[in-house]
């Protein structure tokens, strides 16, 4: 209270001393952090359209120039026709992500949408339990899964051959024949989007269960009244009233499908034969193990964009502009 | 308060401002401008001086810098020298945002290729520590080479990084397969003869066992390029500024390669690769017989594997054809920051760790690294302790540097090793993969 008097008393331009503290304990942090994001995008930005290498001295400002010279738009240019190694990896990288980004989506949705329909009809307890059990593998590390299934892939000792031998099949070398395809699309590519969608799919069944508690009973009982069989209350009333979950859903999941690498870099690392390489990867190589920063940076800029892109593509077709 | 604000923001600026053009200050000596150390180290005794050295983690190398530093303390009072290790990913990440900002440490252990890359942000070595003639006539060629760049030294190697020519071989499959032991081979078709008997396969045909397998990264590569000059050709152009990787002598040897999987069958090269069993470990799980790689595996395998009961040893390979000529990089060694403010006493530092015999026999034998100095290879102690390196002895003079490439692990690991993969797992055709890494290699002087 006296401290309140205190503040109070010390009354200037308009505004209480304690007022002021608040502003400014919010706002300086705001400004460090919104600025250490800007200055990096920023230097990114920048580093897209020169030839910079850490290891070089280059110019006089922050190193831009001179043995770091600026090349304007021949990354990008050399991205669409380049012959490069770093030219053609680009693009094998971006066909891999988009491959990967629209399979791991309707998979994604095509599991955690009825699990949580399911889930959602069962006991209360068994929910609680379930929830948990489908939860764990998200906060798990990623590193950790991806040893994992390594294991399990093992050509000589894994799970998944072991099962095929039992039943008289042909072992597969799930991550690193280069020849195996299924449906035109690399086996280790299939087998690192298993991976991914066991450890992914617990997040997205955790949001469509608290979206599926929030439709009111109501509406699915008029329906009910009206002759409608679950089924088709189903399909319906619960999917469309699900559209604003869907739109976050499939955003959230394209955003974190587009930037996978951590799983892929400890389970493949892009192999075999570059068929499970994909953006983030790329930018990680050239970045760091080449020390191509320029082009690295570059590379990055087309995620973001890319991302963005859909991103505005997925907004526009699943945004609603009604609530209950 | 709007205006305190404004103020403040401006300040906040101005110091990010700065703190970013830290990076922008002139080093104190370049390639381009080098000041060799004032003054003697001695003179500056009584002045109390701390320096900071930075390695990549590995146990038994910190051990060796360890003793060393202990040893120059105890010979240089006044000075500190602080080891400072992180692991091989996060160091290279370190050394590329440090250095543009000018916050390295005063010695930095390098890897020879790496040295030609930062040379811009690396002190040249004044010659009153060393000329690169001595230096020259004190070290193998193969890891001095790395260190002078366009006529100047940067730094000294101390190990010789032998990827050519090494294998591991296990004695106890050896036995079991009824084969000659220790291995007597006079040429490379009986490597592959020992390789397909030792070969072994479950009942559904999968390779549990590679007989000889040389298809990891460092192998694959380094036995190819060794193959080329064997064969009677080179991969560089005359003057050096481009590769010649489709020549025919790179086809025989491609070649002999995709015969040694296809028609010897010493080898599945989609079970056995860089990234699937790679063979310094799958040779210590007992699945590779015939394991090509570096001796730097040794102490890593008896250190990971301590449990592994068959017994082995390390032998070299004969050539393709006439003498073992090979190339080699640079291996590990140590450079000085142009951003030292005693790099006098940081080059005495590496002076006295790489170029002094007695120091070097030491750092070799704990680190378990092959000596970049003849005199030191050639110690008894040396052959006491790493028998393996007494036999490497014998092709060690053949060693040539592998040759300033603008991006020599982009050459090696992005182009020349994923090529040769694809035409052992038949991806590729032997012309096609020679053409693509003629192409590509070429690519990186652009």
């Amino acid at each position: 209270m006296s401290t309140l008097t205190v503040g109070r008393a010390k009354k200037r331009g308009g505004l209480w001393v304690s007022q002021r503290r608040f502003i400014l304990s919010v706002t300086i942090p705001m400004i460090l952090y919104s600025g250490v994001g800007l200055f990096t995008i920023g230097w990114a930005l920048v580093l897209a359209f020169f030839d910079y290498s850490p290891g070089r001295a280059g110019g006089p400002i922050l190193g831009l120039g001179g043995s770091n010279p600026f090349v304007g738009l021949k990354h990008f240019a050399n991205m669409i026709d380049g012959v490069s190694r770093e030219a053609t990896q680009f693009r094998i990288s971006l066909r891999n992500t988009l491959i990967f980004a629209l399979a791991v989506l309707p998979l994604n949705l095509a599991i955690t949408l009825p699990l949580a329909a399911l889930i959602e009809s069962v006991d209360r307890r068994l929910k609680t339990a379930f929830r948990a059990i489908y939860f764990l593998p998200v906060i798990t590390s990623s590193v950790g899964v991806a040893m994992m299934w390594g294991y399990l892939y093992d050509p000589q000792r894994g799970l998944f051959n072991a099962v095929i031998r039992l039943f008289g099949g042909t072992p597969v070398a799930w991550l690193s024949d280069p020849r195996a395809q299924f449906l035109g699309v690399s086996v280790a590519m299939w087998a690192v989007i298993g991976a991914y969608l066991w450890q992914d799919f617990g997040y997205n069944l955790v949001i469509f269960i608290a979206a599926l508690q929030g439709i009111p009973q109501e509406f699915k009982d008029a329906a009910l009244i009206d002759g409608a069989n679950p089924r088709q209350v189903f399909r319906k009333i619960t999917i469309p009233l699900l559209r604003p979950t869907l739109l976050f859903v499939c955003v959230m999941t394209m955003l974190s499908s587009f930037q996978v690498f951590d799983i892929i870099q400890v389970m493949t690392n892009g192999n075999p034969n570059n068929q499970t390489r994909v953006l983030v990867l790329d930018i990680y190589d050239n970045a760091f193990r080449y020390q191509r920063m320029g082009w690295a940076a570059a590379v990055s800029l087309v995620l973001v964009v890319i991302v963005m892109l859909v991103t505005i593509v997925q907004m526009r077709l699943l945004r609603t502009e009604w609530e209950y | 308060m709007k205006g305190n604000l404004v103020q403040g923001l401006l300040v906040v600026l101005l110091v990010l401002g700065l703190a970013a053009c830290r990076g922008t200050q002139e080093p104190a000596s370049t390639a381009e401008n080098p000041q060799p150390a004032e003054t003697p180290a001695t003179a500056k005794a009584a002045e109390p001086v701390s320096l900071r050295l930075w390695t990549h983690q590995n146990n038994a190398f910190n051990a060796g810098y360890e003793a060393l530093i202990q040893a120059f303390k105890a010979t240089h009072p006044g000075v500190d020298i602080t080891l400072e290790t992180f692991d091989y990913d996060t160091y290279i990440q370190t050394l590329q945002t440090a250095m543009p900002a000018g916050e390295e440490a005063d010695i930095l252990q390098m890897f020879g290729t790496w040295t030609a890359e930062y040379a811009e942000r690396l002190a040249p070595m004044p010659d009153s520590v060393m000329t690169v003639e001595q230096a020259q006539q004190l070290y193998y060629a193969a890891p001095i080479g790395g260190y002078i760049i366009n006529g100047r030294l940067y730094g000294l190697p101390q190990e010789f990084n032998c990827e050519y020519g090494g294998v591991l071989v296990n004695k106890t499959m050896y036995e079991k397969a009824g084969l000659t032991y220790p291995p007597a081979w006079k040429t490379m078709d009986d490597v592959l003869a020992d390789g397909k008997a030792l070969t072994q396969r479950d009942e559904a045909g999968v390779m549990t066992v590679a007989g000889f397998d040389f298809n990891a990264s460092d192998p694959a590569s380094f036995s190819f390029l060794a193959g080329v000059l064997q064969l009677g050709g080179d991969y560089w152009n005359a003057d050096r500024t481009g590769f010649t990787f489709n020549t025919p002598q790179a086809k025989q040897m491609l070649q002999w390669m995709v015969d040694a999987v296809s028609k010897w069958g010493v080898l599945d090269p989609v079970l056995f690769n860089d990234t699937t069993n790679w063979v310094g470990s799958a040779f210590f799980e007992g699945r590779v017989a015939i394991g090509y790689i570096g001796t730097w595996a040794i102490a890593e395998g008896k250190n990971n594997y301590p449990d592994f009961a068959d017994e082995w040893d390390y032998f070299f390979l004969p050539s393709m054809r006439g003498d073992p000529v090979f190339v080699a990089d640079s291996g590990w060694g140590l450079t000085v920051s142009p951003n030292s403010k005693h790099q006098d006493v940081a080059w005495e530092f590496v002076k006295f760790a790489a170029a002094d015999v007695d120091n070097a026999l030491q750092f070799n034998l704990t680190s378990g690294t092959i000596p970049a100095i003849p005199e030191v290879a050639a110690s008894p102690k040396i052959a006491e302790t790493m028998p393996w390196v007494a036999k490497a002895l014998q092709i060690l003079p053949y060693g040539r540097y592998l040759g300033a490439m603008p991006d020599r692990d982009l050459v090696i690991y992005d182009i020349l090793y994923p090529h040769i993969l694809n035409a052992l797992q038949g991806v590729e055709t032997v012309d096609d993969a020679l053409q693509a890494i003629d192409d590509e290699a070429n690519a990186t002087f652009e």
